[in-house]
């Protein structure tokens, strides 16, 4: 029997289904899907971060602050996210740099939502520090990025070794720099 | 974040609103200490401390080393980090058990121990001193390493080089400061107590290190896991005692800031005193402190780190197959 596609595969892991080989996505591994494919291969080994890195700290600074008293935390097995208390699904970066990511990683939250909870909802993408929010729609497009980006994802962390280090203009500021190059 | 605090005299070791405070048993004054650049306490003195003051310092990820009777090391209370990794023991055990994977690890291990003893002996063989001999000894050691050997034959060339690098103290050293014979339990003189308790430290540090990584401490590669004490950081120490402790142990007797009357002389054992071990250590800590430019990091690093570095670079290799090539001093 071939293995089955890795959209099929994570839907019935993520709806409890009896999987053979259980595949699981999270939200930052979307994001990292498209930072850095090495970074997305250790965050897939539970690789332990720097967690005094000084982008961590600042970022999870921002996201424990950020509208704390309007919006609640949605558990879903495999990702969790936030909710606005108008419903929709708020994601909170320190920065707009790297936006491309922070979308797919909200559109990966509304699609999810979508094929495994049957929820629609709308999304925004917020900065904070730069008082800027953008809204973020699941449209058919972005449903077939999604689903792309799940195959992408599945074949990185199928591999037995990571993508070897590729120097970038964030790696400075990466939590597994000094993992990465030491 | 990466200082270490010694704490020498009894009393109590407490939190005090959000920072922390020692309060000395003989009604001394109390002294706040900054936990927020603090790595690890190591406490030499008799402290009491209560749960209170361990969740704090789980929460700042700050390490406790005891050293207990005779200043020997007798136990760490480690943060309990944010996340353990099954997969990272999962891979560690596996490179123990593949007997191939573990002797290129002992072999690299021996090979790095080695390389460092060496950078000494080669620093000191100009000055003053003929050490060609020991570093011929050292290089031969070091030509029999092979990842083939088995890993009782990989200890036996560590334990040969070692001896000959240790005859080089004799040389480096003044005449009244002999290490004839390295010996411990109990070290019967001064070159002797000193290398223990620097050790011990390179030790404790390691233990600090490997922590901070989710590797276990206990499953090891060139010496057998759980042997004595935290196995892997007795492999990891061993690239780093002739760096850290060694030199200290040099600078210190050659420049007569330790003297006879830093040890505690006893029938057939010699201890570092109290004023002994607050000047080694504070030497100690200098050398931590200090900093190299790293090759491939593009910044300067400390001693300290290297440690670090070390317990990094083991992980990636287990968890990626990357190359592990040890710490061999560079500069």
């Amino acid at each position: 029997m071939t293995a089955a596609d890795p959209v099929d595969r994570l839907l019935a892991t993520a709806r409890g289904e009896p999987v053979d080989e259980p595949f699981r996505v999270t939200g930052v591994m979307v994001q990292y899907y498209y930072v850095c494919e090495r970074e997305l291969w250790f965050e897939s080994r539970n690789l332990e971060i720097d967690r005094e890195n000084a982008t961590v700290v600042r970022g999870t600074r921002v996201d424990e602050t950020a509208y704390s008293d309007k919006r609640e935390n949605l558990n879903l097995g495999m990702i969790s996210l936030d909710l606005l208390d108008d419903g929709r699904v708020v994601e909170v970066k320190p920065s707009s740099t790297l936006t491309e990511p922070a979308e797919m990683q909200l559109s990966y939250y509304l699609w999810y939502l979508d094929r495994v909870a049957d929820i629609q909802r709308d999304g925004v993408l917020a900065h904070p520090r730069e008082r800027k929010r953008e809204p973020v729609v699941l449209t058919a497009e972005r449903k077939d990025k999604v689903e792309t980006a799940i195959g992408g994802i599945h074949e990185i962390v199928s591999q037995s070794s990571p993508p070897p280090a590729e120097e970038k203009p964030f790696c400075d500021s990466c939590a597994y720099h000094d993992f990465c190059w030491c | 974040m990466d200082r270490n605090y010694h704490v020498f005299s009894d009393g109590r070791l407490e939190r005090s609103d959000d920072t922390l405070r020692l309060v000395p048993d003989d009604g001394g004054e109390k002294q706040y200490i900054p936990i927020e650049n603090a790595e690890a306490f190591f406490l030499h003195g008799q402290i009491d401390f209560n749960t209170r003051l361990m969740s704090f310092l789980n929460d700042r990820t700050v390490a406790l080393h005891v050293f207990g009777w005779e200043d020997y090391y007798s136990g760490s209370v480690m943060p309990k980090r944010g996340q353990t990794s099954g997969k990272t023991v999962v891979n560690q055990v596996r490179a123990y058990e593949d007997s191939q994977h573990r002797r290129q690890l002992a072999a690299a291990i021996v090979r790095g121990s080695i390389h460092n003893m060496r950078t000494n002996v080669v620093y000191y063989n100009g000055r003053d001193h003929d050490l060609d001999d020991i570093i011929e000894e050292l290089e031969a050691a070091a030509a029999r390493v092979d990842k083939e050997l088995p890993v009782d034959e990989l200890l036996g060339t560590e334990a040969t080089a070692r001896k000959a690098y240790y005859r080089s103290f004799n040389e480096i050293l003044p005449s009244e400061f002999q290490l004839s014979q390295r010996e411990y339990n109990p070290p019967p003189n001064e070159i002797n107590s000193l290398i223990s308790f620097g050790n011990s430290l390179v030790y404790a540090n390691c233990v600090s290190a490997i922590r901070a990584t989710a590797l276990d401490p206990t499953i090891s590669y060139l010496h057998e896991p759980g042997e004595r004490r935290y196995s892997l950081s007795l492999d990891l120490a061993d690239l780093f005692k002739p760096v850290l402790a060694d030199r200290v142990l040099f600078r210190l007797v050659n420049r007569n800031q330790i003297s006879d009357t830093d040890f505690e002389t006893e029938l057939g054992s010699c201890l570092l005193n109290e004023s002994g071990r607050k000047t080694y250590t504070k030497a100690f800590e200098e050398t931590l402190e200090r900093t190299v430019e790293h090759p491939t990091l593009n910044r300067k690093v400390s001693y300290q780190y290297l440690m670090r570095l070390e317990a990094y670079k083991l992980k990636k290799h287990l968890l990626t197959g990357e190359e592990y090539d040890p710490f061999q001093r560079w500069w």
